[in-house]
């Protein structure tokens, strides 16, 4: 089976501090570090997983700036056979495009595949749409949120898709198709830097995104970023580590806990 | 005439709550309120909405991507096309909405927790809430949109009298996709949605490792160990104790967190305890905006320093 994944480079902003600048127009990145996409990390690993089982290759397709070749060369040292850069120093905000250019590309360099898997989300926008948007477009069924998959067998993945409260739902879905793996599923192996270092002698072809798509065909504008609304918040306790512990106890002891 | 679609999210004959947001922002933006549902009894206030759309078929069938997407597309066809088409911010949700995107060529927005109405901007939330992207569509169409759960069932207004009713007939079941079964959890020991005092623990806090000195805390404390989902996906603790949309909704009297950043999808199993306290890092973590008591500090030596304490 020959599995197509898409990972992201993005931003690790968990412990950082975002700064808007220029009228809320951009983000300040610069001081921040980057990786792959925890969603993609995911999908990689079940992608090589599939692959080491019954054959196949894995290809892992990033749209991104030049920087994105790191996450091509860790799909790679995961068990990528090969990796591909659709390369734009623009960054898109519309997944429409995005999907749009995916699917361009895919026709024009007539590649072939009997599955696309991406991560459920990127950790950055959040809008967990490009696997859907881009299954509609090439009219290949979709499942999202999967969470484990069972078997696959005559041209079938049977596979569970994650719902609410711990419920999910076993599904059959009938390949070539385009499936959004959950975080969870499996448990990405490590890579070591070695790794990483033999996966730079792999080949990485680059296309430039442009020729699939313009920053003109988006369907939604960016007008601007903006700060979350304060809604009045925590009391900080601040102060010494010790009294600040103090406090807690306090805190557990009036509430009846401890 | 310009109406808002709603899609709504029934699972095994319940009308989820969460519809209630759906609704909410058809209101806020002043549109008619349009409801797609499966047959079926529903417990549905009829008055909040201005027209309901039966669709003769099951409600697994109504789930499938490809087969709503047909669904819809016959109803634009007898009433028009819709100003937007809104779906929850749910699993089935994304999953519907970006598939018929995709099919039809509209623009999508996800995850909309705000309405400018004057504007008509929509906001979304980056990085888990660190910054909101404002929106708006670049294309004369329908625009869908999925929204989170819990940020306009507020508009919600009633339109003093029973919605009209029609029916559709609906598609009929296809082979590229079908429903199997549904798959629950399997009920382990520890309740945690019946714990008083629960100590929950976030990626912030490292590695595997530190689990058994949080242990001896909970101990001590006699608190019950919970967790985020990243820590049960890394498999640090296991499933029947993460918190959260995916998780447990829990409301105990003190929710104390331990690196967790806030991420909605948390907030949303968590925000109803009576007393939240969030230990992290970083100052801006969203998840002091819904703690009652903060601290910004490293959630391991607060750990250590609150052993020491409690053991004297
Ligand atoms: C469909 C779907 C369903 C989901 N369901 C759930 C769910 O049920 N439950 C859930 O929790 N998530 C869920 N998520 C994931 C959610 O979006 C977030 O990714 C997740 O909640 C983040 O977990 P976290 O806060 O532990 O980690 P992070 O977001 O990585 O945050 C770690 C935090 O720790 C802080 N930190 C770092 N080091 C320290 C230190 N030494 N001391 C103190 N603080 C420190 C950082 O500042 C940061 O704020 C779901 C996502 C999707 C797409």
């Amino acid at each position: 089976m020959d599995i197509l994944v898409f990972v992201k480079r993005v931003a690790a902003t968990q412990e950082e501090e975002l700064r808007l600048i220029d009228d809320g127009k951009n983000i300040d990145l610069s001081k921040i570090p980057f990786k792959m996409n925890d969603w993609d990390n995911y999908a990689v690993e079940e992608a090589v997983k599939i692959v080491e089982g019954q054959g196949g290759s894995v290809t892992a397709i990033s749209i991104g700036s030049a920087e994105s070749d790191e996450v091509l060369r860790r799909a790679i040292a995961m068990g990528s056979k090969d990796g591909i850069l659709m390369e734009t120093q623009e960054a898109i905000h519309d997944p429409a495009l995005r999907a749009q250019a995916i699917y361009n590309f895919l026709k024009k360099e007539d590649i072939k595949f009997d599955a696309i898997f991406t991560g459920v989300q990127s950790e950055d926008d959040q809008f967990a749409a490009t696997g859907g948007i881009l299954a509609g477009k090439m009219d290949l069924p979709y499942a999202s949120m999967v969470i484990g998959i069972d078997a696959i067998e005559n041209g079938y993945f049977v596979l569970r898709r994650e719902l609410e409260g711990g419920l999910q739902e076993r599904i059959k879905i009938k390949a070539p198709c385009i499936l959004s793996i959950q975080s969870g599923i499996n448990e990405p192996r490590y890579v070591s830097i070695m790794g990483i270092r033999k996966a730079s002698k792999v080949e990485r072809k680059t296309f430039k995104f442009n020729d699939f798509a313009s920053r003109g065909d988006a369907i939604i504008d960016l007008i601007k970023w903006s700060y979350p609304e304060k809604k009045g918040g925590a009391t900080m306790l601040t102060g010494e580590m010790d009294e600040i512990c103090k406090e807690i106890l306090e805190i557990l002891k009036k509430k009846g806990v401890c | 005439m310009s109406y808002a679609l709603i899609i709504s999210e029934v699972r095994r004959g319940v009308f989820e709550e969460r519809n209630l947001d759906s609704i909410g922002m058809a209101h806020l933006a002043g549109k008619d309120a349009f409801l797609l549902i499966p047959e079926g009894n529903y417990n549905l206030n009829n008055s909040i909405v201005n027209k309901i759309i039966k669709a003769k078929l099951e409600e697994s069938l109504f789930l499938n991507p490809l087969i709503i997407t047909e669904l819809i597309s016959k109803i634009i066809g007898t009433l028009g096309a819709p100003e937007i088409v809104i779906f929850t911010h749910s699993s089935s949700g994304i999953e519907l909405a970006s598939y018929l995107a995709g099919k039809m060529s509209l623009p999508i927005i996800t995850d909309v927790s705000g309405y400018d109405r004057n504007e008509q901007i929509f906001f979304k939330s980056y990085y888990s809430d660190k910054v909101f992207g404002q929106f708006k569509k670049a294309k004369e169409s329908p625009l869908v949109i999925t929204v989170r759960s819990g940020s306009f069932k507020d508009h919600v207004t009633e339109k003093g009298k029973n919605a009209e009713e029609i029916t559709v007939d609906g598609p009929s079941g296809i082979e590229e996709r079908s429903f199997v079964e549904y798959v629950e959890e399997e009920k382990t020991g520890v309740d945690i949605t019946k714990a008083e005092f629960l100590l929950s623990l976030g990626r912030g806090i490292g590695n595997k490792d530190e689990i058994p000195k949080f242990e001896e805390l909970a101990n001590l404390m006699k608190a019950t160990i919970s967790g985020s989902r990243p820590v049960i996906d890394k498999q640090w603790l296991p499933k029947e104790r993460q918190v959260g949309t995916s998780g447990k909704t829990v409301k105990p009297k003190v929710y104390l967190a331990m690196g967790i950043s806030g991420a909605f999808q948390h907030i949303a199993g968590m925000k109803d305890s009576e007393c939240i306290i969030a230990v992290n890092k970083d100052p801006e973590a969203p998840i002091f905006q819904y703690a009652h008591y903060g601290i910004v500090a490293d959630a391991n030596k607060i750990r250590d320093k609150l052993k020491d304490l409690l053991q004297g």
